[in-house]
This record gives C-alpha cells, sequence and structure tokens, in this order.
C-alpha cells in the first residue's frame, strides 16, 4: 500500500473509531439522563436523536459576532477533534497493534491533552463574547490543577513497563491489570478526564451556569462540531484509560479489540452516569482538591508503583 | 435526497428558546417535560423563539434583539402574547388555551422543510452607537483598554482581590439570560472570575394584571384555605429546585423536581424526602454550594425572606401569627446548617412540612390578612420579598465568583411574577 493511502486508511479508522465512541456515548449519555430522571426510555428516539440533531445541525445556518476572530472560531472545534484523533492513534488494539506506536506514546498523549486549553481557551477567545470568555478564562484556571494529576497518573503506568510506550504499557498488564497494580490511578485518571473533556461535574468552561460558556455563541454546524469534537475527547480519554488501567485487549474468549471496546465503553458509561449523578464542582473547591489531595494521592501511586519494581 | 435530509432534520427535538413572559413562568418551566421540543439556554442554539405571555414594554426591543440572534432558518411563536418588538416578525400566534407544543412542532417541521420562510432580522445590524474610540482595535482609553469606543464600556484595568491590577470587564446580563427570571438585568464588572460589582438595573416582566395572582396574594385580602396554600408552597419550593438543580448542571434530576411538583399529593412527604436524598447524593451541598459569611447571614435573617432568612438565623415566619396554623402544630423549619446549602435544605424541609401540613389541616382556612407568608417570605400589600431581596444582590454577590454569585441569586427564588401582582394590590 502506498503511504499516501495508508495515511488515509488510518485517518478513516480513527474518525470511525471516534465517530462510533462519540455516537454510543451520546446515545448512553440520554439513556442514562432518562434513567436518573424516571421518564420512560423510548430507544427509537434515543437512537436516532443523535442522526437527527447532526441534520439539523447542517440545516441551520451560522450566525456571526460583533468582532469575531474568525480564523481562532473555525480552528477551535477543529483543534480539539484533532487531539482527539492524534490520542486514537496511540490506541493498541491487539499485541502491537496500534496505528502508531513512537516509543514517546506517553508523551505525546500528555501533549494532546495539555493542547486541549489551547482549543477552549480559542473557542471561548474567538467569539469576542463575555459569556464564552468566561468560559475560557474558567478552563485556563482549573487546567494547570487537572493536567499535574493527570501526567502523574499516567505516569505510574509507564513505570511497570519501564517504557512511555502505550503498546509497551499494555503488553506490562498481561499479568496483572494496572487498576488492580495501583489502585489510586484510575479513580484519579477518571476525575481529570471529566475535566479533560469537561463534562457533567466538571463542566466548567461550558457550564450552566455561563448559559453553555464557550459555546454560548455557537449555532447550527459550528455548535455541533464543539460538541462531537468533546465527545470525542471523551472516547479517547476512556479508549486510553481502558488501555493504561484496564488491561486494554487483554481478557479471556473474546477478541482483544471486543475487550478494548468493552473496556471503553464501561468507562464511557461511568462517565454518562457522572453527567447525570454529580453536581457541577465549584471552581475553588475543584482546584483545592487537585493540589491538596490529587496531586499527592498520585505522588503516592507513583512510590508504590516504583516499590513494586524493586 | 436534500428532502431526505431535510425530513430527518425535521425529526429531531424542535430546540427553543423561551421568554417567558408575565405570569407564565411556570407554563414554560413545563415545557421542559415536553416530548418533541428542547428547551435551549442561548438563542444561538434554537429554531424557535416562543414568547409566552405579555412582556412589558422595555422588553420588546430586547426579545427582537434575541429574536435576531437565532440562527436561520428561524420562526417565533407567539403564545397569549403580542410584544411590541416582535410585531413584524410574521410570527405564528396561538392563544392562551393552545397546545404550544403542538404548535411549535408543527411551525418547526414547516421551517425545516421549507414550506415557511425563515424571518428577517427586526433590528438593523449596524453598531450600537457611533465610533467614538481611538485606537485600530477598538479600545478607546489608554493603551489597548479602557474606554467606551462603541457606547459600551470597555474592559479597563482594576484592583482584585488579590492585590493586583487585572482586566475588570464589564457584563450585562438578562432581560432573557437562562439563569436568571426573564425580565431581570445585572450589570456587573468581572475580574477573572470574580465579580467586584454588581447593581440590578431592570426587574420588570409585564403589568401586575397580565401577572396574576397566587393563592399567597390572594390570602392578603380573603381567607384561603391552609391545604390548597401547603400544597401550594411545597409545588413553588419543588419547581424553584428544578430551577436551581438545571443551574448546578443536575438537568435530570431537575426533571425529576418538576415532575413532583405536578404529582405530588397531599400526605406524601415521603416523597418529597426521597428526592431530598436524591439531591443530597449528587454532592451538591459538599461541592457545588458557595458559603455565605457572617455579614451576609445578618443581612439576610431578619430580612423577612422566609426559607432563606431562617437558614441564616431568622425565625421570623408569618404563619405564627395566625391561630389556625398554631392549632395544627406548625413551628417553622429552622438549624438546617450554613451556607446556600441550608437555604436548600430549608426549602426541602418546608415543602415536606407543607405537604404533611396540606393532609392534617382539613378544611382550614387562614384567619389573618394584611400579611402572608408566601414561599419566598413575607408578603404585604405593596411588600414584595423579590423587591426587598434584590437591595441585597449587589452586597450578596459582590466578591463571590460567578457560579457562586448566580447560586446566590438562585436560592432567593426572585419571583418577579410576585412582585408585579403585589405592586398591583395596592394601587387596586
Amino acid at each position: 500500500m502506498s503511504p499516501l493511502l495508508e495515511v488515509i486508511a488510518a485517518a478513516a479508522a480513527v474518525a470511525g473509531l471516534l465517530a462510533v465512541g462519540a455516537l454510543a456515548l451520546a446515545i448512553g449519555d440520554g439513556v442514562a439522563g432518562a434513567v436518573v430522571a424516571g421518564r420512560p426510555i423510548r430507544v427509537l428516539p434515543l437512537l436516532t436523536a443523535p442522526v437527527a440533531r447532526a441534520m439539523l445541525a447542517a440545516r441551520t445556518g451560522s450566525t456571526t459576532t460583533e468582532r469575531p476572530d474568525g480564523a481562532g472560531r473555525a480552528v477551535a472545534p477543529a483543534l480539539l477533534a484533532g487531539l482527539a484523533a492524534l490520542a486514537m492513534v496511540l490506541l493498541p488494539l491487539g499485541p502491537g497493534v496500534a496505528l502508531a506506536d513512537p516509543d514517546t506514546g506517553f508523551v505525546v498523549y500528555s501533549a494532546a491533552v495539555a493542547f486541549v486549553m489551547i482549543a477552549v481557551f480559542l473557542h471561548g477567545w474567538s467569539p469576542n463574547s463575555t459569556l464564552p470568555l468566561h468560559g475560557a478564562y474558567r478552563f485556563g484556571a482549573v487546567a494547570l490543577s487537572f493536567q499535574i494529576p493527570f501526567l502523574l497518573a499516567m505516569l505510574a503506568t509507564a513505570l511497570p513497563a519501564q517504557s512511555l510506550s502505550i503498546v509497551r504499557i499494555v503488553e506490562a498488564q498481561a499479568g496483572l491489570w494496572n487498576v488492580v497494580r495501583e489502585p489510586l490511578g484510575l479513580p484519579i485518571y477518571l476525575v481529570v478526564g471529566l475535566a479533560v473533556g469537561f463534562w457533567g461535574p466538571l463542566n466548567l468552561p461550558d457550564g450552566d451556569d455561563l448559559a453553555g460558556g464557550t459555546s454560548a455563541e455557537d449555532a447550527g454546524w459550528a455548535r455541533w462540531l464543539w460538541q462531537v469534537a468533546r465527545l470525542s475527547m471523551l472516547v479517547a480519554v476512556a479508549a486510553l484509560g481502558a488501555a493504561a488501567f484496564l488491561g486494554g485487549y487483554f481478557g479471556p474468549i473474546l477478541p482483544g479489540p471486543l475487550w478494548v471496546a468493552l473496556k471503553t465503553g464501561l468507562l464511557l458509561a461511568v462517565m454518562a452516569g457522572a453527567q447525570h449523578l454529580l453536581a457541577r464542582v465549584r471552581i475553588e473547591r475543584f482546584v483545592g482538591v487537585a493540589w491538596v489531595l490529587l496531586v499527592p494521592l498520585a505522588l503516592l501511586n507513583v512510590f508504590v508503583s516504583g516499590a513494586f519494581l524493586l | 435526497m436534500t428532502s431526505v435530509f431535510h425530513r430527518m432534520a425535521a425529526a429531531a427535538d424542535a430546540p427553543v428558546f423561551a421568554l417567558a413572559g408575565a405570569g407564565m413562568r411556570w407554563a414554560v418551566q413545563d415545557l421542559l417535560l415536553a416530548d418533541g421540543i428542547t428547551l435551549v439556554d442561548s438563542p444561538r442554539a434554537a429554531s424557535i423563539l416562543l414568547v409566552a405571555g405579555e412582556l412589558g414594554p422595555r422588553l420588546g426591543e430586547a426579545a427582537a434583539r434575541v429574536h435576531d440572534a437565532l440562527p436561520h432558518p428561524r420562526a417565533t411563536v407567539l403564545w397569549a402574547s403580542a410584544p411590541d418588538g416582535l410585531a413584524g416578525a410574521g410570527a405564528e400566534r396561538i392563544g392562551p388555551d393552545a397546545d404550544p407544543v403542538a404548535a411549535t412542532r408543527a411551525v418547526f417541521r414547516d421551517l425545516v422543510l421549507g414550506g415557511r420562510p425563515s424571518e428577517p432580522a427586526l433590528l438593523p445590524d449596524v453598531d450600537p452607537a457611533t465610533w467614538r474610540g481611538v485606537g485600530p482595535y477598538g479600545q478607546g482609553g489608554s493603551g489597548m483598554t479602557g474606554g467606551t469606543p462603541y457606547g459600551r464600556p470597555m474592559a479597563e484595568l482594576g484592583p482584585d482581590r488579590d492585590g493586583l491590577r487585572l482586566d475588570v470587564l464589564p457584563t450585562r446580563l438578562g432581560p432573557f439570560f437562562a439563569p436568571l427570571p426573564a425580565g431581570l438585568e445585572l450589570d456587573l464588572r468581572v475580574s477573572g472570575d470574580v465579580v467586584v460589582e454588581a447593581r440590578v438595573t431592570g426587574s420588570e416582566v409585564g403589568t401586575s394584571e397580565a401577572a396574576g395572582g397566587s393563592a399567597f396574594v390572594r390570602a392578603l385580602t380573603q381567607p384561603q384555605s391552609i391545604a390548597d396554600l401547603e400544597m401550594a408552597r411545597a409545588r413553588a419550593h419543588l419547581r424553584w429546585a428544578a430551577e436551581a438543580l438545571r443551574l448546578q448542571g443536575l438537568r435530570a434530576i431537575s426533571l425529576r423536581a418538576l415532575e413532583l411538583a405536578r404529582t405530588i399529593a397531599p400526605g406524601d412527604s415521603a416523597a418529597v424526602g426521597r428526592f431530598a436524598t436524591a439531591v443530597q447524593r449528587t454532592g451538591v451541598y459538599r461541592w457545588s454550594l458557595p458559603n455565605v459569611d457572617d455579614r451576609r447571614r445578618s443581612l439576610l435573617a431578619d430580612a423577612r425572606l422566609g426559607p432563606v432568612s431562617r437558614a441564616c438565623g431568622g425565625v421570623d415566619d408569618e404563619r405564627l401569627a395566625d391561630p389556625a396554623y398554631i392549632a395544627l402544630g406548625f413551628a417553622p423549619i429552622t438549624d438546617v446548617g450554613d451556607g446556600v446549602a441550608a437555604v436548600w435544605r430549608a426549602r426541602f424541609g418546608e415543602a415536606s412540612q407543607s405537604v404533611d401540613l396540606a393532609s392534617r389541616a382539613g378544611s382550614a382556612v387562614t384567619t389573618v390578612t394584611g400579611t402572608t407568608e408566601s414561599p419566598r417570605g413575607r408578603i404585604a400589600l405593596g411588600d414584595a420579598p423579590t423587591a426587598r431581596a434584590l437591595e441585597f444582590v449587589p452586597a450578596l454577590v459582590e466578591g463571590l465568583e460567578w457560579g457562586d454569585a448566580l447560586a446566590t441569586i438562585a436560592a432567593l427564588d426572585l419571583d418577579l411574577d410576585e412582585m408585579a401582582a403585589l405592586a398591583g394590590v395596592t394601587a387596586a
């Protein structure tokens, strides 16, 4: 296969995985919402709603604001979706099978997560409007607080593998999954994952108290793209979380890729539940907990993982 | 092919931005439970602008501005409403007894399938004021900040709470900002995420006739059934909870509150208790709601703002002056903890208590007129708790972070309808 075809095939594969995951999360979110609200679960509307919304978004025109940063508005959703794709490329689907397996996969993933702040800030800054700008500031205010526990939680998974390659990190879990070896890691990672996808209790930049925050000025296609990019980011976080902590493709009977899908789905279900069962956290409270609790716990997690190696 | 896509789009829930006019706040809130439409928080996310009830004269132009913020294709549904600002919109008009959901669905379907033209803008797309700035990027003051180049103040440097000099951003909220009651306008100056200055610049919703009178307002002039009053109180607290929960991102549980407000029956305090437990399990008391410091507590304790004052250490309750309530063994709920969470607990406690009182009240009626305890506190002719609470708003929110400020305002349960109705009682 020519290099160009390979790139196209890889891009299609990543887009497909993200699309399926995002659709699953959108549907799961609808189901979780109906269950928590005590409303009947109407299967067909729940399944078709995401498609209908996409069609309506395509039917709806775009709007502009006063003196926006047009390029920034266009780039922000693409950047967020691109970061999700960048993370997804690293996902191991079987022994040694990943679209890309750089020795520094962990660093690439961390960089993608760090750049989410750029995407969200750009998205809030570019409409030149107060509510989106507040959302952007907020994300800037909390970003460092979750990025450091995130790095530490992921770093602990690199220790048993003695490698920064995501493929090696999964291989090192052949005998024992990291969720057992380092039980603090997954909870910290999940908390941080909600912040990366600004979802549920950590939906600070796009919160209801800002009438949508960075998305408040988005209409039609642009609004839809941003929502899909955000869902994609959550899917990437869940998929790589399943790889780093839940043993990725390891599991009995079923083929490896199916295990990856099941474990990713499990983490997505947790996220969908968190959206409806947990209240939004105050910024001050979250920043405090992140520095006082999550960072020390994540450090402890690293030390314990290191002690296992001695 | 296009038509297939359009038909799929028409099958989506109709995204609706609703403007709740006088007396229609709860009717609009009920639409959250409707199938086939979705109430959205931003006009940019909507295809349909639903105007419910009369809007005050000052709100007409604001409604037109909201209208023009909707993306094409867009349409307006006027539900028992004829606001000045939207007269030229070519809107669908329906009467007060019509089904707003069916009408909205029909308009939405027509709109998406192309049978109904998208409405043109009502206001000219021009700068709100003539250019008076000096710099190339719109700044009018010194350096890159400050001034009022387009007749609106720009961000400028000011001291923040950490002793730094940072941008202070003037922010105007309302009159149709989703987290606040329709009609309420706030001018904030925000430094980062902290509100450094707040002013209430508008609180008009409509005329007192349109705002209508609740059972509590009627109780000012004639005896009312205690059972009816207490059920109305329980429902009001649950409807408040639906709004407050939505503000904290808990939309699904918010729908439970709304459903409960519609179905709750006298004596079913266990249902309220189960609901309050579900709310507590979301962690909202632990990590979502702000504290209320001593200065604010002392402001509110004696303000006769009902559950708000009682959560801040106050003991006043007009029902204590009514022998009919004393005969039922009524005692106000106090000592519910600290902070805004205490206001939440007080309201849930009262909702449960009211449901219980309603089942025991039989045919008892109120024996005191002139003043009444509404779900928001003491009301009297020309004296509304919302009017008193609005005076506290600047002192309550200055120095708080944005989310805390809005959670604090939400806890007050501002009801502009009740305020308008009571203003009308004086005039009569």
